[in-house]
């Protein structure tokens, strides 16, 4: 059985004590909200904190007002919000595909948002990990997916950060030195490692989410198993309505690289048409070409750039149909 | 043999007649058989003694205690000692104490494996029990002054078959065969029938009784990304005889899942290019199916029994796990045209086979070749109607070495 080391546990009640028990306990310090990453990782080493600061007690950052959310809001209440279902259905929908009831009701959405990447060769026991030799991640210097690569591969595997950079989303951090509003799609970098533009020291406090207004967005989602599993692929979809023909539009992928993947000529390819098929297939044509997932997630890596083009194709598909219907 | 009735109950259950070849593009059915051993004719290690042993003891209060060493792993193998100990003494299964798992208190079973405890637990159980019966019917006869043959066992009673409100209670029994001989304890054990086979290597797969299963499999395949759902599974299970029927349909229900994860998931995957470290080395990533996978069932008994198993039973637990990846891998084939011939089905492998059938190659996935095996000179042993005494014909060295002259025990 693996457990958890010791550690010290803290429950602000404000956000400036929350950032004051930070300073103090220094690098060492993590915060946590639901603990439903971060708890099974400290269990196999991956982060190790001697001071954890609960910020479920925080109350700025479990406010739901208008179209911002605070991120100590559970993935259940999410995914279960009349308004969402209404006016931000993909938001919805990804929290409802994220892992499993049980773990929907502790995971938040600031979790799900700055989720550690994951790869099939740190997502391991300590032992394990120790036994091949630990990977550059942590502890070590390699990438055994990459053994020639100087950077780490692990992979993006949240369901709600692509559909918040394909809505074009704001992210409200506070730090010690007060606030910044960040674009979704600048949060996250394109690196196992180093995944977060976020500071240690800073608070994902709220997302702001454009308010409804001639778009619609969808997200799909490929796994092994219909509950449980990570993403291998998201697909996470946005377009702008101008009458029948899409004014703006974007395609993001979860899944497949080290951040949320914008895929921009994919966007362009819809730009000024009516979704036709030739419109679509253009789209899914253009957002299998920079897909490169690695051999560290479950299934087959060609399999998976394969369904690119499917996963696609069929939330575009949605997205035309239900312009259809809502017309 | 219950393979025929097993094979019409699935296919009547199924519409299988009307479905095969006919359902649309994308639906398929598939239809699998099988057969398993209940439990080894050998021993797992070598030795000469039972392969079960059970201790009864009958105490004056009418309380019945089972002792046996077979372990309880949730497969209700303690409900079949507690259910044939009361169908020998005309007892109600609750009254009966079962004490087992245990080697400080009770005799030596081999142990919950290769299907063997029903079988052989259980014909060691009947042997205690009817040497129990045996006892308390001769004292029972002289008090109720019938002869032995006409003492019956039923409802907790002990009495004259041929009128039988003239009786006693079971405990009353009891007591009357302890009044005289003493303590009434018995002990049985079971040990399998010698194999016919005379040949070297005629150890291996004998078994007292053999079950019988078909399956019916419907699944949805998508042809754009391969991947395979099943929706429904009807299963058959020739058990001999259901001893305890819950546990008979709860055995066969969890084969079918079982197989289900065989047929789809549960890949043994390892690191291509460093072979000793397994690809998905925890439960989070060796995917099994959850509720959401897991298909409807539909279960049918039948019951065939078997002059080897206790009151004609036979095994439930592996048997019925058999036929579902076949059936699966058929279903696949009448959906979509390809042959997946290994396990698991995954998505990846339909999906690449179907690419070849586009393509207008062989639309399969699956090994290109059998591997290259150093075979020795093939064992013939003529069967019976050809004059066959269970021995082999051949070469010298290959003759007349029967199991027992074996320096180690073969392995079941």
């Amino acid at each position: 059985m693996l457990r958890l080391p010791s550690f010290t546990y803290l429950q602000p009640s404000t956000l400036k004590d929350a950032l004051a028990m930070k300073s103090d306990a220094g690098p060492r310090g993590m915060y946590v909200a639901g603990g439903t990453d971060l708890y099974p990782n400290m269990k196999r080493r991956h982060q190790e904190p001697c001071t954890v600061i609960s910020l479920m007690g925080v109350p700025e950052l479990l406010r739901l007002e208008g179209w911002s959310v605070g991120t100590c809001v559970t993935l259940s209440t999410l995914s279960n919000l009349p308004t969402f279902q209404r006016s931000h259905s993909a938001v919805a929908q990804a929290a409802r595909l994220v892992s499993t009831p049980l773990l929907r009701n502790m995971g938040t959405l600031g979790g799900n948002l700055c989720l550690d990447t994951r790869c099939n060769y740190y997502n391991q026991t300590y032992e394990w990990r120790k036994a091949i030799d630990f990977c550059m991640k942590k502890d070590g210097h390699i990438c055994w997916v990459a053994p020639s690569s100087p950077r780490c591969w692990a992979v993006s595997s949240s369901d709600v950060a692509p559909v918040m950079v394909a809505l074009a989303a704001d992210y409200v951090l506070v730090g010690p030195h007060g606030e910044r509003v960040v674009p979704a799609a600048r949060f996250y970098h394109n690196d196992g490692i180093n995944y977060l533009t976020k500071q240690a020291d800073e608070v994902l406090v709220e997302v702001r989410l454009p308010a409804p207004d001639g778009w619609d967005a969808v997200y799909h989602k490929l796994r092994r198993r219909g509950s449980f599993d990570f993403p291998v692929l998201g697909v996470a979809a946005w377009v702008r309505w101008d009458g029948a023909r899409v004014e703006d539009a974007r395609v993001v992928l979860g899944g497949v690289a080290s951040w949320p993947q914008e895929v921009p000529e994919a966007g362009a390819a819809l730009r000024g048409t009516t979704l036709s098929a030739e419109a679509v297939a253009a789209a899914a044509d253009a957002a299998y070409r920079p897909a490169k997932p690695m051999d560290n997630t479950d299934f087959d890596l060609s399999w998976r750039k394969q369904m690119t083009r499917v996963y696609v194709t069929r939330a575009l598909a949605e997205l035309g149909r239900r312009r259809g219907t809502t017309r | 043999m219950g393979l025929g009735p097993c094979i019409e109950k699935v296919v009547r259950g199924s519409g299988w007649k009307e479905k095969f070849k006919q359902l649309p593009d994308g639906k398929g059915i598939g239809l699998a058989c099988s057969s398993y051993i209940t439990g080894a004719g050998l021993p797992i290690y070598w030795n000469a003694m039972p392969h079960s042993g059970v201790q009864l003891k009958c105490d004056r209060g009418g309380g019945v205690t089972v002792f046996c060493g077979s372990t309880e792993i949730g497969q209700g193998s303690d409900s079949i000692l507690a259910m044939i100990v009361a169908e020998v003494l005309g007892l109600d299964p609750l009254d009966v104490a079962v004490v087992t798992g245990d080697t400080d208190l009770t005799p030596v079973d081999l142990g919950s494996y290769s299907s063997r405890v029903t079988l052989m637990t259980g014909n060691a159980c009947i042997q205690a029990a009817e040497r129990a019966r045996e006892i308390i019917a001769r004292h029972a006869a002289r008090k109720l002054e019938v002869p032995v043959g006409r003492v019956a066992f039923a409802d907790a009673r002990v009495f004259d078959v041929e009128r039988p409100e003239h009786g006693v209670d079971f405990s009353t029994a009891v007591q009357l065969a302890e009044a005289v001989d003493g303590t009434v304890g018995t002990v049985g054990s079971y040990t399998p029938p010698r194999s016919a086979g005379r040949y070297r290597g005629a150890g291996v797969g004998p078994s007292p009784a053999y079950s019988y299963s078909a399956c019916v499999a419907e699944v949805d395949v998508d042809p754009a990304t391969g991947i395979v759902q099943v929706p429904r599974i009807w299963i058959a299970h020739d058990v001999g005889r259901a001893i305890n029927a819950t546990s008979v349909m709860g055995q066969i229900e969890g084969s079918v899942y079982m197989g289900l994860g065989e047929a789809l998931m549960e890949e043994m995957a390892y690191r291509g290019n460093r072979n000793v470290v397994h690809k998905i080395p925890s439960l989070l990533e060796y995917k099994s199916p959850t509720t959401l996978e897991m298909c409807d069932v539909v279960t049918y008994v039948v019951e065939d029994p078997d002059p080897n198993g206790p009151f004609g039973a036979k095994e439930c637990g592996q048997g019925p796990l058999l036929p579902v990846p076949p059936a699966v891998a058929n279903a696949v084939y009448d959906a979509v045209g390809v042959r997946i011939d290994e396990v698991p089905i995954t998505p990846e492998k339909v999906f690449k086979a179907l690419r070849r059938k586009e393509k207008g190659e062989e639309p399969r996935y699956g090994p290109a070749r059998f591997p290259d095996i150093p075979w020795p000179e093939a064992t013939r042993v003529p069967p019976p109607w050809e004059g066959g005494d269970g021995s082999a014909v051949g070469p010298a060295d290959r003759q007349g070495v029967g199991p027992q002259a074996a320096p180690a025990g073969p392995r079941p």
